[in-house]
């Protein structure tokens, strides 16, 4: 359409050097780089590929890219993942992001190696404190993430959380259909709040407080709190009723029921929860939320009595609030920060989630083998043991829309 | 950003003033001078009504909402601010920003049913999806990936609220708020501004007796209205809009600016009378069809 037809007016070769390769996932491949010609610093670039493999051809860029670059483009907060640039070049779509060291998933990672030690509680406060400052803003911007996980929260060296992969990021604001019409299966499937597994056609960012309650609960347990298998797809692309999952909450949290949660039974899927006790006797005697976490504290060493060093009663209250069945009564971004968790002991939680603690993360591992990262063949390799899905049995990336 | 305008991307990057505009506009035109002089193009908000018509027809079979038609429209604007018209295919950036905002609207739509439709509608002869495909990223580059457009309806909503507006009010408003896209409104002020000098003509006008046409006279009155009503204070027999006037003059918004979106508003409808589909349509062949634009 243009005389002569698109050509980038930046390059990324230009201005960057890549350095080694990151992860890959279902949207393309991570690439770490320095920056060259004036741009300084460190960079993390992501390369989305193209709907088909080896496409030499424009096809239209997928809803999910575009939701990522708008966002990417207009959001600005210290715990969001900074976008550089973005960079159109060649077919392909390049979003360069701030590089950030480490990520959650990799530093609960190295608290299972050698033998398992616990995070300091500090460290998980400062921790908390600043995904839920990126939440607040997220949330009051009318963005909803769908799919936090430790793997998407970044941490700097300087101990700065950053949420990152705002690929399933969408604006809520009066959508003009269902969210559930535009993606079918949002969160990974650890992280999914119950009413997602019930099947809720108009979810709210609540959901989102669901999976920080599950990123808190692993945190303080080095392991996923509710880790079910996932049921997938049928041939006829019908969402199935995530039946293991729903039981791994219902173990711990019991039963929710009409009391509590008063629209409960106008769930798609309620009809499905009087039938989640065949044959798994725990769904009747719930361990409840108090007796994990007390288990959780003790395994992991955490002193008993009030201090700083631990993540104490407060710690408890503030999960409850946000493993709360009912969406309308969980706890928003806002409470949550506002929570007595943050203020106990007279202690403001450290900007830096580093502070006070002496323990070294491991930098984040790159590999050589794919260094060009203009016609490297894109995806079908899976990463080669690096931080993300590392950790055995991680649940494979929420689906795309269909 | 959605919730606040004032640190989107909309106001920071893509809200001029008429003389930055103009100047923009000028250099996009002086970069291309030989073009410009040899194939003369009918007046900007011409050009724009017959975008809006060829994007109406588009959007109509495709069941596209109006807020992504408006997003579109949007783009047009911005793009052609960027970019010398003469260097494009109009109708392929038309159905390139439609196929882009109705992602970004969330009522996306197939690549190859906008095509199939443009084809359809437009007599396009572009017969491949890769054309629409490689358009969109000269759209989005063109725009710096900032595609998060803040539009007046959500004000509207606000403050139909506010001001208990009738359905009648409401929906002349409404289709205020559309024409407007067809001016450069959107490019000079902020989405509350078009929204409340949408609802203040409309309770000027008085839909009920006028329907929904809205004609230059109707708006040159209601601007006088304005006029008086700031500078006589008291009840009188227009009490609703008195009491608006008195509501705007307490707030925050720059009256100024509602009254130089009326005048803006006032020329469109002027000008609507001259409008005849064909010229613009034969005079963007000459260019298309003289530059081999449409292969």
């Amino acid at each position: 359409m243009l005389s002569g037809g698109y050509s980038s007016k930046k390059r990324v070769n230009e201005r960057y050097k890549i350095i080694g390769f990151i992860s890959s996932g279902t949207y393309g491949r991570v690439y770490k780089a320095q920056g060259k010609n004036g741009q300084v610093g460190e960079f993390a670039i992501k390369k989305f590929k193209p709907d088909k493999e080896g496409e030499v051809q424009y096809t239209g860029i997928s809803q999910s890219a575009i939701r990522e670059m708008a966002l990417c483009t207009e959001l600005s907060h210290p715990n969001v993942v900074h976008t550089v640039e973005i960079i159109l070049e060649d077919k392909c779509i390049f979003i360069v992001f701030e590089y950030a060291e480490h990520d959650l998933l990799q530093i609960i990672h190295h608290h299972n190696q050698p033998q398992r030690h616990a995070i300091p509680a500090r460290t998980i406060k400062s921790i908390l404190y600043q995904l839920l400052q990126g939440l607040v803003y997220l949330h009051k911007n009318w963005v909803m993430h769908r799919d936090l996980k430790p793997a998407n929260i970044m941490v700097t060296s300087a101990g700065k959380v950053k949420i990152g992969d705002l690929g399933l990021a969408r604006l809520f604001y009066k959508p003009l259909h269902s969210l559930f019409t535009g993606d079918k299966v949002v969160v990974t499937i650890w992280y999914r709040a119950p009413e997602l597994l019930l099947g809720s056609r108009h979810y709210t960012p609540a959901v989102d407080l669901w999976a920080v309650g599950c990123i808190f609960a692993e945190l303080l347990s080095l392991r996923p709190i509710f880790k079910g298998e996932e049921a997938k797809m049928d041939s006829k692309k019908t969402v199935p009723f995530q039946r293991n999952q729903m039981q791994k909450i219902v173990e711990i949290l019991g039963m929710p029921s009409k009391d509590r949660w008063p629209l409960l039974a106008a769930m798609p899927e309620f009809g499905q929860l009087g039938s989640l006790s065949a044959g798994n006797p725990r769904i009747h005697r719930p361990m409840g939320l108090d007796q994990w976490y007390h288990q959780c504290l003790k395994t992991n060493q955490y002193p008993t009595g009030p201090s700083s060093a631990t993540p104490g009663s407060e710690g408890l209250a503030l999960l409850s609030g946000l493993l709360e069945y009912d969406p309308q009564k969980r706890l928003t971004a806002e409470q949550a920060l506002r929570h007595n968790y943050f203020s106990a002991h007279g202690e403001r939680p450290s900007e830096n989630c580093f502070e006070g603690s002496t323990i070294e993360y491991p930098y984040r591992r790159v590999s050589q083998e794919d260094n060009d990262i203009r016609t490297s063949s894109l995806p079908g390799t899976k990463r080669s043991g690096l931080p993300d899905d590392s950790l055995i049995g991680r649940p494979a990336k929420r689906l795309k829309e269909g | 950003m959605a919730a606040s305008y004032w640190e989107s991307t909309q106001r920071k990057f893509w809200t001029f003033t008429k003389q930055q505009l103009a100047l923009e506009r000028r250099k996009v035109e002086e970069s291309e001078r030989v073009l410009v002089q040899q194939y003369p193009l009918p007046d900007r908000r011409l050009l724009s009504i017959y975008f809006y018509h060829q994007l109406a027809k588009l959007a109509r079979p495709l069941a596209v909402r109006q807020q992504a038609l408006a997003t579109a429209q949007v783009y047009v604007r911005r793009f052609y601010t960027k970019v010398e018209i003469r260097r494009t295919n109009p109708t392929l950036v038309l159905a390139t920003a439609l196929y882009l905002a109705c992602k970004m609207e969330e009522c996306p739509q197939h690549i190859r049913m906008v095509l199939a439709e443009a084809r359809h509608c437009w007599d396009m002869p572009v017969n491949d999806t890769s054309k629409i495909g490689e358009c969109e990223f000269t759209l989005i580059s063109e725009m710096n990936s900032q595609l998060i457009i803040h539009h007046p309806y959500r004000s509207l909503t606000e403050l139909q609220a506010n001001f208990q507006l009738t359905q009648e009010e409401n929906a002349l408003a409404w289709s205020i708020i559309n024409d407007h896209y067809l001016t450069d409104l959107p490019l000079l002020h902020a989405p509350h501004v078009i929204a409340i000098t949408a609802m203040f003509l409309a309770v000027v006008l008085k839909p009920a007796q006028g329907g929904l046409q809205v004609h230059a006279a109707g708006v040159a009155n209601a601007l006088q209205t304005l006029g008086n009503a700031r500078s006589s204070s008291g009840p009188g027999t227009q009490n609703r809009v008195q009491k608006l006037v008195n509501w705007l003059a307490e707030s925050n918004v720059d009256i100024e600016a509602v009254v130089d979106c009326t005048q803006e508003l006032i020329s469109l409808y002027e000008i609507w009378e001259q409008f005849t589909d064909k010229t613009c349509k034969d005079q963007i062949a000459r260019f298309v069809k003289g530059r081999g634009l449409d292969k």
